[in-house]
């Protein structure tokens, strides 16, 4: 466990390195927090509702999907294919440590920071701007938002750490990485709730892992998904889980058979 | 003339390179330029689903909303496709490249933009040119010829803007040999321009039409377009730009003359 914590600590001052960098990357999440607010806050000028949604309530999804964007999506685990591509493996691969604690750790240090910076950063917000900002709809509701996230979080790492193992095959999966980017953060709510699409759209969208990321988690949160649908959400997360948890074995025992350690 | 002419040899040669890398690397160019298309079409299909529930937007039609959108997305995409290059001066300055540029015979600030010349951008500006003139064809009125040259004009001078922040951040880089995110905080400061700066608080709008003149470089356009902005508004942005322009290209001369190597 110890070297797991040094690890910790190592990632988190390495992260801190370039100061200035990591304020900068910080101030890139307000970009989306005060584009999304104000349009939703222009939409809903003289409206009490829309798409179901009262004012208050999406406003409070704004502000909590920018927490959940830094708690849930922010990970260093895109990192892996170049480490595989330059042979930097072989070095991880002959440590007393395991190849994805090492990365979960990393992960980890670097969740912490982001979810400091973001409360920070938002609380910041909402005392220059003090929107709307609702609570879970009860105890058990915050109960199970919280277990919500932390599945979330676990899954969105699966899910990227089995992504990485696609450098053993090509050096070039930056590329379809950002295209899988780009479609999660679309179907996993983390510009618009899900909810506002046409039904086929959603429908579509549901079948995939993405809206158990930061949609359905919030939907608890906002006490639009009642009791009666919080086992199948958390199921699913556990579901998809196992998927990627399998998957990414599988896909990293055939990409270390075929490791041959260019440039290590 | 004939150095025109020579610079226009250098920008197609350098242009020519960055081409071939792109060819070179078919899956992560696939990749990265079918992510843009996705990310285009799901903020299309949100913008579609959010006027489903409402009939305007600050006085602003679906039609005129998808125009700033677009209009946002060709100074973006235009900007990333010339400007690029800038991107990695602190790549260039860490690996020492950059000391060779500033002794070949060629400016080293279009030396250095032509450097990353982004063809797979120009794809994206192909359904952007689409659905801008679709956008066009559904709002209700004549788009005069004068409209349409101070739409170009406008463009144009939102283009020397980008270029302006570009060379700012270029001088940060190499003041300080820190700030690679900086360029990142631009990107997402630009998605502010996704909507038009109307719908931002007093605060906000201020600071996009002066110190971040987002709204001056998407917004203006767009609003010229449509007949919405003043002659006031016309002198004030390329006045703007102008100042920017020369702002920019002296701190770039300072920072040449503190610069001291560090690689090479």
């Amino acid at each position: 466990m110890r070297k797991y914590l040094t690890l910790f600590m190592l990632s988190w001052q390495k992260q801190l390195e370039v100061r200035s960098d990591f304020i900068f990357e910080r101030g890139r999440s307000m970009a989306v927090l005060l584009s999304l607010f104000y349009l939703w806050s222009a939409l809903l000028t003289n409206r009490t509702d829309v798409a179901g949604y009262s004012r208050d309530q999406m406003l409070t999804y704004v502000l909590m999907m920018t927490l959940l964007r830094a708690w849930v999506l922010s990970n260093i685990t895109d990192r892996i294919p170049a480490e595989i591509s330059q042979g930097k493996l072989s070095e991880l691969l002959l440590r007393p440590i395991s190849h994805q604690g090492y990365w979960a750790t990393q992960d980890a240090a670097s969740k912490m920071l982001a979810i400091g910076s973001a409360v920070i950063e938002l609380s910041l917000f909402m005392l220059i701007v003090r929107p709307p900002l609702l609570g879970p709809p009860s105890v058990a509701g915050a109960f199970m938002f919280a277990l919500s996230i932390l599945l979330a979080m676990v899954m969105y790492f699966q899910m990227s750490y089995m992504l990485g193992g696609l450098g053993f095959w090509t050096a070039q999966s930056w590329g379809p990485r950002f295209c899988f980017e780009v479609l999660l953060e679309f179907s996993a709510g983390a510009y618009f709730p899900i909810d506002i699409l046409p039904a086929a759209a959603q429908k579509v969208i549901g079948w995939l892992p993405f809206p158990y990321l930061i949609f359905h988690p919030l939907s608890i949160y906002l006490g639009k998904a009642g009791p009666e649908t919080w086992a199948s959400i958390i199921g699913h997360q556990v579901m998809w889980i196992a998927v990627f948890v399998l998957l990414s074995r599988k896909l990293w025992g055939v990409g270390l058979r075929r490791y041959a350690a260019e440039g290590g | 003339m004939p150095e025109l002419r020579r610079y226009g040899r250098i920008w197609a040669a350098l242009a020519h390179n960055s081409l071939r890398t792109q060819l070179s690397t078919v899956m992560a160019s696939g990749g990265y330029l079918i992510g843009k298309l996705i990310r285009i079409s799901f903020f299309m299909a949100y913008l579609l689903a959010i006027f489903d529930h409402l009939p305007s937007l600050k006085g602003y039609t679906v039609h005129q909303m998808v125009l700033f959108f677009m209009t946002f997305n060709l100074v973006d995409v235009a900007a990333q496709f010339l400007f690029r290059g800038l991107y990695g001066v602190k790549y260039l300055i860490e690996e020492g490249d950059f000391d060779k540029i500033l002794t070949q015979p060629a400016h080293a600030l279009f030396r250095i933009s032509s450097m990353g010349v982004d063809f797979l951008d120009l794809f994206t500006l192909v359904p952007v040119g689409f659905i801008t003139f679709w956008a066009l064809s559904k709002i209700p009125g004549e788009i005069s010829l004068v409209a349409g040259l101070l739409y170009v004009l406008l463009v144009a001078n939102a283009m020397l803007i980008a270029y302006a922040c570009h060379v700012f951040i270029g001088a940060l880089s190499v003041r300080t040999h820190e700030f690679e995110s900086a360029i990142w905080v631009y990107r997402d400061i630009m998605t502010l321009g996704r909507f038009p700066v109307t719908i931002y608080s007093d605060l906000l709008r201020g600071l996009f039409v002066t110190v971040i003149p987002v709204g001056v470089m998407v917004t203006f356009p767009a609003q010229a377009l449509m007949g919405m902005l003043t002659w006031k508004g016309i002198v004030y942005a390329l006045g703007l730009s102008v100042v920017l322009h020369l702002g920019a290209q002296a701190f770039w001369r300072n920072s040449l003359r503190n610069y001291t190597s560090i690689s090479s």
